[in-house]
């Protein structure tokens, strides 16, 4: 497969990457730049475990393709700590319990980054919506939009 | 209470900082330098008798480094947790869609999908066994060995014949539940690297020392040599206690000598995890005039699908349960459980006891229905407390929560449901 060059910039950070043109985004960030946060669940945009942040938009990185993402800013779990300071969001999940297995964590996360970028003082509601895409598997729902009410408080 | 340091305090889950950072590893997220990536050739019909694989293209396929069929196995090729009968790769009939018929490992995972592409299957299609019924009938194919029941079991307690002719009141229904999958949010994946004669392996799983006792008899090592270390596991609810990849990936890591991931897609994990079983349960309550339930019979016939899995468990706890946390004098439970060419049943939080309580339930609502009496009343009158016994006469010496559980339901029903004084 032929290979295009592509420059975006990853966590606030601008890069310049060689990608196969049929990759999926979800597998350059996670193969070709080591983003592990951004997991897999279902592959065809369901779940919302491969969330991320796209020019501020949250988009299933599973149904992106890499050469898509040329100008554009990323936003993945790893671009939310700087320096070892946790982002409220994830004080804020821990503080409430909102982490069970683990795995919708990061998309979790993310719609709601995406949510305050636009909105920082959403309703319950409007959060319940904007989580709308992500699947908890261990249903913890309410301690997840409780800890959104948290972050968004603090 | 006293000053402890954890009892009644809120804890941090211990975790969490790593699954906020995401830095938390799971199975998938594994890598080793070297690494070869698996993929599996699965049957995509349900009954067959397998003739012959021929994986001489997808070897020749460059990339590819090994290929890998039931001749390879060098130990046991039967797993399971009760009944070892789900073959690592099949080596004489087909018993569903998705049984692993070949493996591969390459050096890429496009590549070990198209080796895939490249496997030629050859088998004799067969009439698949699709209902309890058909397995039930006497001149039907045997999915294994020399019947199709998988386990008969009776619990009996009691006269229910005569305790039948005692009553006032009969109500009598069938009941059906369906299958479900986990659909836990993380597909199954593993990484096995075999190094100085040693075998690792690290999957999601929620069961370690189980998964090494397989790996172990499938490569014919001792279980000293085999090391399973569970990775971060994204959900399981009793989908991940049998085995996935952990199997194929320490084949293909033996045989190679490199280590190698398989990372599951979901629609194969739909098709190869277990489900809840579906039950149908046919129940028969009957009570005095007053509400006091006197007998109670249940048949229960099961499909567990084309393996055994955690079925022989799920029939103890469903007949254990039907009978609901009522005190019953009389009771008598049938099951049947059977094998057929249906995706495999297994352990679904709560092995069968879910499924139970549908039944048990309906039939609480249907006598106090049909005796005029108010649903709660009539669990309350019958509900077991401390000094009853169940119907496998085991003495509840210490506590039971029914009770306090309906009472607490009921103030709770008042605040959300009905308006002060509508209970009826």
């Amino acid at each position: 497969m032929s290979k295009v060059k592509i420059s975006f910039n990853l966590n606030y950070e601008d890069i310049v990457v060689e990608v196969e043109s049929n990759k999926r985004l979800l597998d350059m960030l996670r193969e070709d730049l080591n983003m592990k946060s951004v997991k897999e669940g279902c592959g065809e945009g369901e779940c919302g475990a491969c969330t991320v942040i796209v020019d501020g938009i949250t988009v299933t990185s599973c149904t992106v393709l890499a050469p898509q993402v040329d100008g554009c800013s990323v936003i993945t779990l790893e671009g939310l700590s700087k320096d070892g300071e946790l982002d409220k969001l994830q004080e804020s999940f821990m503080e409430a319990g909102a982490v069970q297995c683990g795995f919708c964590t990061p998309g979790m996360i993310l719609s709601a980054k995406a949510l305050f970028m636009k909105n920082p003082k959403p309703s319950k509601d409007e959060i319940k919506r904007a989580m709308s895409g992500n699947l908890c598997r261990c249903t913890g729902y309410k301690k997840i939009v409780e800890a959104v009410e948290i972050a968004r408080d603090k | 209470m006293g000053n402890f340091n954890i009892i009644g305090k809120s804890v941090e889950k211990k975790d969490s900082l790593s699954k906020v950072l995401g830095t938390a590893q799971f199975a998938a997220d594994i890598e080793f330098e070297n690494m070869l990536y698996g993929a599996v050739k699965r049957s995509e019909v349900p009954s067959a008798i397998l003739k012959n694989v021929d994986v001489s293209k997808a070897k020749a396929l460059p990339g590819v480094v090994s290929v890998l069929t039931y001749k390879d196995i060098t130990g046991g090729n039967r797993i399971g947790i009760i009944i070892k009968d789900e073959p690592v790769l099949v080596d004489d009939n087909i018993r569903r869609i998705g049984d692993a018929l070949a493996i591969v490992a390459a050096e890429t995972k496009e590549i070990a999908e198209e080796a895939l592409k490249l496997i030629e299957v050859e088998y004799e299609e067969l009439e698949p066994i699709l209902s309890i019924e058909d397995a039930l009938k006497e001149e039907s194919r045997k999915v294994h060995g020399k019947t199709n029941v998988l386990q008969e079991k009776h619990l009996i307690k009691g006269d229910v014949d005569e305790a039948f002719k005692e009553c006032d009141i009969i109500v009598e229904n069938t009941y059906k539940t369906n299958y479900v999958a986990h659909m836990f949010i993380e597909p199954e994946a593993g990484v096995a690297k075999y190094e100085n004669g040693i075998m690792s392996v690290w999957c999601s799983t929620q069961n370690p020392h189980f998964d090494r006792g397989e790996v172990a008899r499938t490569l014919n090592m001792p279980q000293n040599k085999v090391r399973v270390i569970q990775a971060v596991t994204g959900g399981g609810f009793g989908g991940k206690l049998d085995i996935s990849v952990q199997c194929h990936i320490a084949l293909l890591s033996y045989y190679t000598g490199r280590p190698v991931k398989i990372v599951t897609n979901r629609e194969d994990s739909m098709k190869v995890s277990s489900k809840r079983h579906p039950i149908e349960m046919k129940v028969k309550t009957g009570a005095k005039k007053d509400g006091t339930i006197l007998a109670y019979e249940a048949k229960l016939t099961s499909d567990t699908g084309a393996y055994a899995s955690y079925g022989p468990a799920v029939v103890a706890r469903a007949m254990t349960h039907i009978s609901g946390p009522y005190r019953i004098p009389n009771v008598r439970i049938d099951a049947t459980f059977v094998y057929t060419n249906n995706p495999m049943a297994g352990a679904y939080r709560g092995f069968g006891v879910p499924q139970a309580a549908i039944a048990h339930e309906g039939q609480m609502d249907a006598l106090a229905e049909k005796i005029g009496m108010s649903p709660i009343e009539i669990r309350l009158k019958n509900a077991l407390r401390v000094g009853d016994c169940t119907p496998t006469n085991q003495k509840l010496n210490d506590s039971i929560g029914i009770v306090e559980t309906i009472e607490k339901a009921v103030e709770k029903s008042k605040e959300v449901i009905f308006n002060e004084g509508e209970v009826k």
